[in-house]
């Protein structure tokens, strides 16, 4: 850390080592692609190079890039959003509008199901995706979610319960293909 | 309970941060109650599942970009020249020197990757000894370090001109993928660098111990090794087809 911010640049490659898978594949599950990942990861990381002394050691490091890369996401999102002309976030509760995967005559099948959860997850609304990633993909805690998006604890409780009751929607479409298969 | 009371806490059921005592009453509901249980299946399943998604890694040559961005970055720039000079100066160079060996590698990997078998054969890479033995004479105790001040720089400088070495011979390699305004241009700065590294050791000779003598040098060196690592990223960048990667790059260049 102090060797980061003194310009060592070998010190702040360890840094990338430890954290750029993470970040990175929450990043390509945000954003729905790899290159768009592999842009934004650059960008997050410079950012953290950046900010580096404005971290205060309040959270653990790992929850403070989670923040950053996460804002990086969404602001990305919310721009492609405005250019497309797109809103992200206008799902129903009961999953109107997730593209239920094409039936199946196959029994279930793990690269299949895999293959569904992440379909499921990139038709998700960004509020809920972001919370269900950092949850059920990452494994982190309701109150280390809340200090990343900077929502209350219960706000990522819900958003994590409304994910999941989307995708059980989502796989309930193809009772062939559900996720209980896993 | 009721179904709906039931929906709502399933989800921390299967989380395990219920409280004992509604832990008991939702076990209890879901053990007679069909559809809460099979919701409570569902969850278990889409959590398991999630858990064990695979995760990406990023492309091998990411690193680099990143580094090539810090590099020409205000912030670096802004932290290099605020850092004060150190005593310790054998022990940073030959740290850095040692990474160094590791870099040359990964990016002999990352550029002969996709050439095929006659590509593949020409290892620059190879001839770099392994990197445990230096970092182990780096770890030595301070007095030890103190005493071997010189002859590690003397180490450190060997593992520079190894390293450069390396990244030339990568670099020659690949000539052909750069455009010769911009080859032109990574000449004049390396001409730069290797009229300053001349100028070093000549006040090296007169002046052995002098330690701005020597760290001019290892300045010039590590800004040569800096130099032909952009060099390389750049044509793997061009090779790629990846322009705004390498725009990037060409775009350090000019301000280093
Ligand atoms: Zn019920």
């Amino acid at each position: 850390m102090a060797r980061c911010l003194g310009g060592d640049v070998s010190a702040f490659e360890e840094l990338y080592r430890q954290h750029a898978a993470r970040l990175y594949s929450l990043a390509c599950r945000m954003l729905g692609n790899r290159s768009d990942a592999e842009d934004l990861l650059q960008d997050i990381f410079l950012l953290a190079y950046r900010k580096l002394d404005h971290f205060r050691g309040e959270s653990t490091l790992a929850t403070w890039l989670y923040r950053l890369a996460m804002n990086v996401c969404l602001d990305h999102l919310r721009s492609r959003a405005a250019r497309m002309g797109q809103v992200t976030d206008s799902l129903d509760d009961d999953g109107r509008g997730i593209r239920a995967p094409a039936g199946s005559d196959s029994p279930p099948d793990r690269a299949l199901v895999r293959l569904d959860l992440e379909r499921g997850i990139a038709a998700l609304p960004e509020g809920c995706r972001a919370a269900f990633l950092l949850h059920d993909v990452e494994g982190l805690e309701h109150h280390e979610i809340a200090t990343i998006l900077g929502i209350a604890e219960g706000t990522s409780k819900s958003q994590v319960h409304k994910a999941r009751m989307k995708l059980r929607a989502f796989f309930r479409r193809t009772p062939s293909r559900t996720a209980t298969g896993a | 309970m009721t179904c709906a009371e039931c929906r709502e806490l399933v989800g921390e059921l299967i989380d395990g941060t219920l409280a004992p005592d509604r832990r008991a009453d939702v076990q209890a509901h879901v053990g007679v109650c069909a559809a809460c249980r099979s919701l409570e299946e569902d969850f278990a399943a889409i959590r398991r599942a999630a858990a064990g998604l695979e995760r990406p890694a990023p492309p091998d040559g990411l690193w680099m970009q990143i580094a090539g961005r810090i590099k020409s970055d205000p912030a670096f720039k802004g932290r290099t020249a605020a850092r004060p000079p150190s005593w310790t100066m054998g022990a940073r160079w030959l740290a850095a020197a040692a990474t160094l060996v590791v870099v040359v590698v990964a990016l002999a990997w990352m550029v002969f990757r996709g050439q095929g078998p006659g590509g593949g054969q020409e290892q620059p890479g190879r001839q770099a000894p392994p990197a445990t033995r230096q970092s182990d004479v780096a770890s030595g105790g301070d007095a030890q370090l103190v005493e071997s001040v010189e002859s590690e720089l003397r180490l450190a400088e060997g593992h520079y001109e190894k390293a450069i070495a390396g990244l030339e011979k990568i670099a020659k390699a690949n000539e052909r993928t750069l455009d010769p305004q911009v080859a032109a241009t990574l000449q004049k700065n390396l001409t730069v660098i290797d009229q300053a590294i001349a100028e070093s050791r000549a006040a090296l000779g007169s002046q052995p111990e002098s330690r701005p003598a020597q760290e001019s040098l290892f300045e010039a060196l590590r800004r040569k090794v800096s130099l032909l690592q952009d060099t390389i990223v750049l044509m793997n960048e061009m090779r790629k087809g990846d322009q705004a990667g390498a725009a990037r790059i060409v775009e350090g260049l000019n301000k280093s």
